[in-house]
């Protein structure tokens, strides 16, 4: 990979990253507003919202993954994996649901301490070990249910959390927002987020500053398990079952979602609210492409190219002033020779 | 090589390791399940596998140099459907095939153009053009399938001979990398790219254009390889490739290419694709469920990499 560029410069005001962004966005939803009928209602708007909970809580959970410059690609087969332990909990175990929630949430602490301690303790790249875990959990995943078991039949007060809505907006988006504020003060205003972005940043000074490296890369995969094991009871009452294949592709939209929200793939730079204008941007894109009758493919065109763009926006000025300054060096050059 | 045994087991104790554990798993087989052996399903699956065994000789190309393509699967849909199109249309094989090519090539120089010209991360240029691609295809086809012609399907020989020439087209194309890798000095510059872009940029060679250059294999590798398995099936699967990037990345590692680049060898890969190839079927053979084939290949992963985290610890400590 080419040299990272790591100077922590900070965009001001309207030139950042997320004012960007979220001007896109806004961009996005008027455009919509004014060719889709139903697009604008409040009703599209919550379901949106639905929609986009357990992608949201993925890349809110992946952010700080990202931020130590570390992946986790098992965060979609790990949902399949908790998805079908709970539903195995509590149809086949009998366990009452309280229950086979918390065990689900203590299983997804599990292995995320499974890929946190293979990184942490063994020193292994983060991309090996998941693309590892993401073959391992969605293969115990349809071990369990022999690739064709599914678990329906939930009760009403379980689906309430998926598909009713509470307060008037649906009943996954208070679950959703406390996730996001709890991960939003974590990143911003505690040391975690501070010592996460100095080992992005470079690990090796970080820990000759005092900050214990391997418990916080391991604290963040763990947090990605648990919220993991999260999304995956959103999904089950969401969907009102739970199969093998739940979840499956998710870590790239998760991914996806971190990096346009202007997250540096190389870690150190990033924020949890950009994350979560970029999981915007791309379920609003998705919606409203149904809402103005055009093809729904195309938002997966829009959004690699987005994708790109927004790398490159980060990049194009400094290969600009490179250019610029070469120009200048072979400029004074001519100008002595002659 | 001529140093000796004991230095050479040392320097290919990865490959070696390797190659040993898909012995025993053979050998377990031909004990247990003497009819995974028996040519014809044999035959099937190695001309089934041939394609993978294509892309994962490209996929080690671009790990060496320190990059990574998780587009591969997208590429080798979009020129298979585009084979199929244009074979369909009445263009002759062989033509159709090479403007397949020339597609994935193109495909692969844009990821090359916007990793190596822009400098942008591969892991994140290539998952943007893994979604692209993929539902520009969706987009533009609506998951149809494509009729092949008369003719087209086993090359127009018989199925035995098709599939005993796709495997012969693979191992040629894998042995060729292999060589080129080890002993011409284009290969060379791979490695030297892989194992510190800078040393090698003050060495008087162009890190940038080797890495475009690898992008461009890639790309020309996976479109080989979809026309390889288009020609398989009468009908060309707008979805095929599906996941494909993660099995290579898998096979890859598992052969013992760092994924911090420039160590390993196109060899050790070849044990790690046959192993990986190997697990699916073999379960069958061995009367155990096929469900548990996904848990195994990543467990088989993840040991391939615990394996070498604790060797590197070792070195590391001595």
């Amino acid at each position: 990979m080419s040299a990272p560029v790591k100077t922590p410069q900070k965009a001001r005001g309207w030139l950042r990253h997320e004012t960007v962004l979220l001007v896109l966005v806004a961009a996005e939803w008027m455009y919509f507003n004014s060719v889709g009928a139903r697009f604008g209602t409040l009703d599209n708007t919550f379901d949106i919202l639905r929609h986009s909970v357990e992608i949201g809580l993925l890349a809110v959970a992946m952010t700080p993954i990202i931020l130590t410059g570390g992946i986790d690609l098992s965060v979609g087969s790990l949902l399949g994996l908790c998805a079908v332990c709970f539903g195995k909990l509590w149809r086949d175990a009998g366990v009452p649901l309280p229950v086979a929630v918390a065990g689900t949430l203590a299983l997804g602490a599990l292995t995320g301490g499974v890929n946190a301690t293979l990184i942490t303790r063994l020193k292994l790249p983060p991309l090996i070990v998941t693309l590892g875990t993401f073959s391992l959990f969605r293969g115990v995943a349809e071990a369990i249910t022999r690739g064709v078991d599914t678990f329906t039949g939930f009760p009403a007060n379980f689906l309430f959390w998926g598909q009713e809505r509470w307060l008037g907006m649906p009943a996954q988006a208070p679950v959703f927002i406390v996730v996001v504020v709890a991960m939003w003060l974590l990143v911003h205003r505690m040391t975690f987020g501070r010592t996460v972005r100095a080992i992005g940043f470079s690990a090796e000074g970080a820990r000759y500053a005092g900050v214990p490296v391997e418990r916080r890369v391991a604290m963040a995969y763990v947090l990605a398990g648990v919220i993991a094991a999260l999304a995956a009871i959103i999904y089950t009452a969401r969907l009102g079952q739970a199969k093998a294949d739940a979840g499956t592709g998710y870590e790239l939209f998760a991914i996806t979602a971190v990096v346009l929200g202007g997250t540096s793939i190389f870690g150190g730079r990033g924020s949890v609210h950009g994350t979560l204008i970029g999981v915007a941007a791309i379920a609003v894109l998705n919606n409203g492409l149904v809402h103005a009758r055009l093809p729904r493919e195309a938002a997966g065109v829009l959004t690699g190219g987005l994708l790109v763009l927004a790398l490159a926006s980060g990049v194009l000025p400094k290969l600009w002033s490179d250019w610029r300054a070469r120009r200048a060096v072979v400029a004074a050059a001519e100008k002595t020779v002659s | 090589m001529a140093k000796g045994g004991g230095e050479s087991v040392r320097r290919y104790f990865r490959e070696l390791s390797v190659a040993a554990v898909l012995g025993l798993v053979l050998l377990l087989l031909a004990v247990v399940a003497p009819a995974f052996f028996s040519p014809q399903p044999l035959l099937s699956l190695a001309a089934r596998e041939a394609p993978t065994l294509v892309v994962i000789g490209g996929m080690a190309l671009v790990i060496l140099s320190r990059q990574i393509d998780i587009s591969v699967g997208s590429q080798f849909a979009v020129c298979g459907v585009a084979f199929g199109l244009l074979a369909a249309e009445g263009m002759a094989f062989p033509l159709a095939a090479i403007v397949a090519v020339l597609l994935g090539g193109i495909l692969g120089a844009v990821n090359g153009w916007l990793i190596a010209g822009l400098r942008l991360p591969s892991i994140v240029v290539t998952l943007a053009t893994m979604v692209a691609w993929r539902e520009g295809l969706r987009w533009w086809r609506q998951g149809q399938f494509v009729d092949l012609p008369d003719g087209v399907q086993w090359l127009g020989l018989s199925q035995g001979g098709g599939q005993v020439l796709l495997i012969a087209v693979a191992a040629a194309l894998f042995v060729a990398l292999a060589i080129g890798l080890r002993h011409l000095a284009v290969g060379r510059v791979v490695y030297a790219v892989g194992s510190d872009e800078e040393a090698a940029r003050l060495a008087g060679l162009k890190p940038r254009a080797v890495t475009f250059g690898v992008f461009v294999a890639m790309g020309v590798l996976a479109a080989a390889a979809a026309v390889m398995n288009a020609v398989q099936s009468p009908q060309v699967d707008p979805k095929a490739g599906t996941g494909l990037e993660l099995r290579a990345i898998a096979a890859v590692v598992v052969g013992g290419v760092s994924i911090s680049g420039g160590r390993g060898t196109l060899w050790g890969v070849l044990a790690g694709a046959l192993l990986l190839a190997c697990v699916s079927p073999g379960l069958t053979h061995l009367h155990i469920e096929a469900y548990w084939s996904r848990a195994i290949e990543g467990a088989i992963i993840l040991l391939a990499v615990v394996a070498e985290g604790l060797r590197s610890r070792k070195e590391g400590r001595s």
